[in-house]
């Protein structure tokens, strides 16, 4: 069969995005990512005073602002040689581990899991209770999460002033101190969360979740209990089974993470890798052999991408972004960068910080089932797991008359960088100060890694990657296509310098409009 | 009688969405069902599949279904050169798209200072513009004549992001009783009739004089760490945020966010001042009074409010 070219725009993802896949039949043999929009935030910052960072990259991004104000600061702070106490380490932690399982929890029942109710699953067991669950504006999980997921942001609002796009963070610490009020309010908002979700999530308690160690526990436990089989994950687990999900979307097996979550000198928290010096280790993982993670080794790539300058790629601390903005084709088919470390794409989110944290259960799965839509679905959705007992543990080390800002050195000419997990992975921020303004930014987000074209050894990024030899029923609703890239939890507003693709592309092949 | 609102995003972050979505009691789903919208589309929540999409859009274009609200999220992104190349979707340029819609709807609501002014990158290379203004110019994308279905001009809702309740309150006036005033940048009264240093709980410092000129500490931010509370137009101090809080409530500077200029030039983290005062004073104020009233200000502070006794 002749092979043909299917264009696909993708929403329920933060931005758009559009998909081109090329089909062999039912078969997906290529594809190519393209984010849609350039904002040209980097360039934006240039020239701007040193600290307006804080402000202006949480707009990057409305779901994950307190991440990009989290890179900025780290890079602020490791610019000018701040000491930041550890109380302001504390609630740093707290509110950006707010971020992330309020986005792990939408991203899930308000993005991925809608795709369960398409009309595509029609036949399968699951498709009317999913209907109940997940159906937009209605379902009653859908339901429940907009009301959770705003109660759990109302921590970021008491430390921060508001969510979205707050800037309490500063080199050194805090803009303030919480009171003692704050932190009560804070952690009675924890526990109201925690109830949510191990009633509804999980369906069960969080110790009895922490006892499951591997694949055989996981079905163990699923077998024990119906609440277990009720339960979002239990429902999850059975569903992606017979959608075949666990055979849906694998990659090249390359794993990335930053680490994230700077341990204060004194806590109870231990991190999650023995020995680790933040409580999310940072790593790349390469044919399940993990390596120590060096910033040196990123390189941007622009051969398939609408960028003018260096080939082979810069470091982002020489990085540049100019847009080759002449409208003319050729090899370069998207304007996002291609990330690489070694010079190889790599996967970043929660799969990939779990793996290389070394969590037995998702090490297990992965090994079992491979890095496939379920895996890294169920990777992202069982997180706040393992993190809701660490934000209990910090806001009550927290001292309400303790330090929370302590002056930094100033900023004037100087670098840094600030590197830090987020709710999709790997978020990074360089920037470089010249007599106090800002004379280079660059940011590479999560989904820069994950959603990134070719580079200059032609490999594919992860999701286009992931995508090959998918076969998709139905190509006017090709909904195995939105499970694969949502899985990764695709966030296009953040790809800063993204732009929309070339009008024609050079593959041969039928474009047909869906 | 329903009333059918598209949500569409142009250059932005997708964050006034996020504040609608981080909206308590009653909730957004609550809000839309309490005030009979009917949500066609919403990029972020909608489940439509991309033939569905373009069917919709099709039929709202052509005016083969009728279209109420039209609210759209984020700047008109021109660049490069003016073809909107920058953010497209199916391949078009997005503005095309709010063209077209533009046209249809009865009410054209512009959420967000991006869709209001420009915002963020309203002097990059994006070459962002708001939908009926250019930060402080009548004009933008659809032109300074422009009205929708109603009569009505493009109704600005700035902020980064706009407070949800003002999005949630604006829609509910279409079909409420009380018509909504608006301001000359076309922004409910209601709302940005105040400033966001009205409320502020840090205000018995501003009274008196005492300021901050680091962070970490419970004075003013007006005169040395750059908060536009005082010239910035927003009930952030009346409404709160996430029912809990507002930004200078915890020592954050006000980056006047609401502003047609937003974001300023100058740095956010710094007051441009002569001697000691803000070359930008209060709204309405004259230097010279205000000169006098803020030396015996500061002469009257009580010890409570110099030793930073009193909380906030």
């Amino acid at each position: 069969m002749a092979t043909q070219i299917l264009n696909i725009p993708l929403n329920r993802v933060e931005g758009d995005l559009e998909i081109s896949v090329a089909m062999d039949g039912n078969k997906v043999t290529n594809a190519w990512s393209s984010g849609l929009m350039y904002r040209g935030i980097e360039n934006i910052l240039r020239g701007r005073s040193a600290m307006d960072g804080l402000v202006i990259t949480p707009r990057v991004c409305g779901i994950c602002t307190t991440s990009h104000l989290t890179a900025a600061v780290l890079a602020l702070d490791a610019a000018c040689g701040a000491v930041v106490p550890d109380d302001a380490i504390r609630m740093r932690n707290l509110t950006l581990l707010a971020e992330q399982v309020q986005s792990d929890v939408r991203h899930a029942f308000l993005m991925f899991n809608v795709d369960l109710a398409n009309p595509a699953h029609a036949d399968k067991p699951f498709y009317q209770e999913a209907r109940r669950r997940y159906q937009p504006f209605q379902g009653e999980t859908v339901i429940e999460t907009v009301r959770q997921s705003a109660k759990l942001v109302e921590i970021i609002a008491i430390v921060g002033g508001q969510w979205p796009h707050s800037s309490f963070m500063v080199p050194g610490g805090l803009a303030s101190a919480p009171s003692t009020g704050d932190l009560l309010q804070c952690t009675m908002l924890i526990k109201q969360f925690r109830k949510w979700y191990e009633q509804r999530v999980l369906g069960c308690s969080l110790e009895r979740w922490q006892e499951i160690k591997s694949l055989q526990d996981l079905d163990d436990w699923l077998a024990e209990h119906e609440n277990h089989r009720r339960g979002e994950v239990g429902f999850f687990l059975a569903s992606a089974r017979a959608a075949g999900l666990d055979k849906l979307g694998g990659g090249h097996d390359h794993f990335l993470s930053y680490g994230a979550f700077d341990l204060p000198k004194k806590t109870s928290v231990a991190p999650l890798l023995a020995d680790a010096t933040r409580l999310v280790p940072a790593g790349f993982l390469r044919d399940g052999q993990r390596h120590d993670f060096d910033q040196e080794q990123i390189r941007e790539e622009i051969k398939y991408s609408w960028y003018e300058g260096n080939d082979g790629g810069l470091h982002p601390a020489d990085g540049e972004t100019r847009p080759y903005a002449t409208g003319a084709e050729g090899e370069k088919y998207s304007w996002a960068k291609a990330p690489r470390y070694l010079g190889v794409p790599a996967e970043t989110g929660p799969l990939a910080e779990r793996l290389i944290a070394g969590d037995p259960l998702i090490t297990d799965l992965k090994k079992e089932l491979g890095a496939t839509v379920l895996t890294r679905q169920f990777a992202r959705l069982t997180r706040p797991a393992t993190m809701l007992p660490i934000m209990s543990q910090w806001i009550a080390e927290t001292d309400p008359n303790g330090l929370y800002y302590q002056a930094p050195p100033p900023l004037e000419n100087c670098e840094g960088f600030g590197l830090t997990q987020v709710p999709r992975g790997a978020l990074g921020h360089w920037l470089q100060i010249r007599d106090g303004k800002i004379a280079r930014y660059q940011i590479i987000t999560p989904t820069a890694w994950n959603g990134s074209p070719r580079g200059d050894s032609d490999l594919r990024g992860p999701w286009e990657e992931a995508l090959i030899g998918a076969t998709v029923k139905d190509l006017e609703n090709p909904v195995e296509l939105g499970h694969i890239v949502r899985s990764f939890d695709a966030c296009l507003v953040c790809t800063v310098h993204s732009v929309q693709c070339g009008n024609k592309r050079r593959q041969p092949g039928v474009r047909i409009k869906v | 009688m329903s009333l059918s609102l598209f949500w569409l995003q142009g250059g932005g972050c997708g964050g006034d969405s996020m504040g609608l979505l981080s909206l308590d009691a009653p909730n957004l789903f609550e809000h839309l069902g309490l005030n009979d919208i009917n949500l066609l589309w919403h990029p972020s929540l909608s489940n439509a599949g991309p033939h569905q999409y373009e069917q919709l859009v099709e039929e709202l274009a052509t005016g083969r279904q009728p279209l109420d609200i039209l609210c759209v999220e984020g700047a008109v992104i021109r660049g490069p050169s003016g073809t909107g190349m920058y953010d497209t979707h199916c391949r078009q340029p997005k503005k095309n798209l709010i063209a077209k819609l533009a046209k249809q709807a009865k009410y054209v609501v512009a959420v967000g200072t991006c869709a209001s002014f420009g915002g963020i990158g309203g002097d990059g290379e994006a070459e962002a513009t708001g939908l009926q203004f250019h930060k402080r110019d009548k004009g933008g994308f659809l032109g300074a004549d422009f009205t929708s279905g109603s009569g009505l001009p493009v109704v600005n809702l700035p902020g980064c992001p706009c407070h949800p309740e003002i999005i949630i309150g604006t829609l509910a006036s279409l079909i409420g009783p009380w018509p909504l005033p608006l301001n000359d940048y076309n922004s409910p009264l209601q709302w940005y009739g105040m400033l966001v240093h009205q409320g502020c709980i840090r205000n018995e410092y501003h009274e008196y004089r005492v300021e901050e000129a680091d962070f970490g500490k419970r004075g003013c931010l007006f005169f040395h760490l750059g908060c536009q509370g005082p010239l910035t137009h927003g009930p952030c101090n009346k409404l709160r945020w996430n029912g809990r809080n507002s930004k200078t409530a915890v020592g954050v500077p006000c980056m006047g966010c609401t502003d047609p200029e937003f974001p300023k030039q100058h740095p956010f983290f710094a007051t441009r001042n002569i001697a000691g005062i803000p070359i930008d004073l209060p709204e309405g104020l004259d230097r010279a009074h205000y000169l006098a009233y803020k030396g015996m200000a500061a002469a009257a502070a009580p010890e409570r409010l110099l030793t930073r006794k009193t909380r906030v």
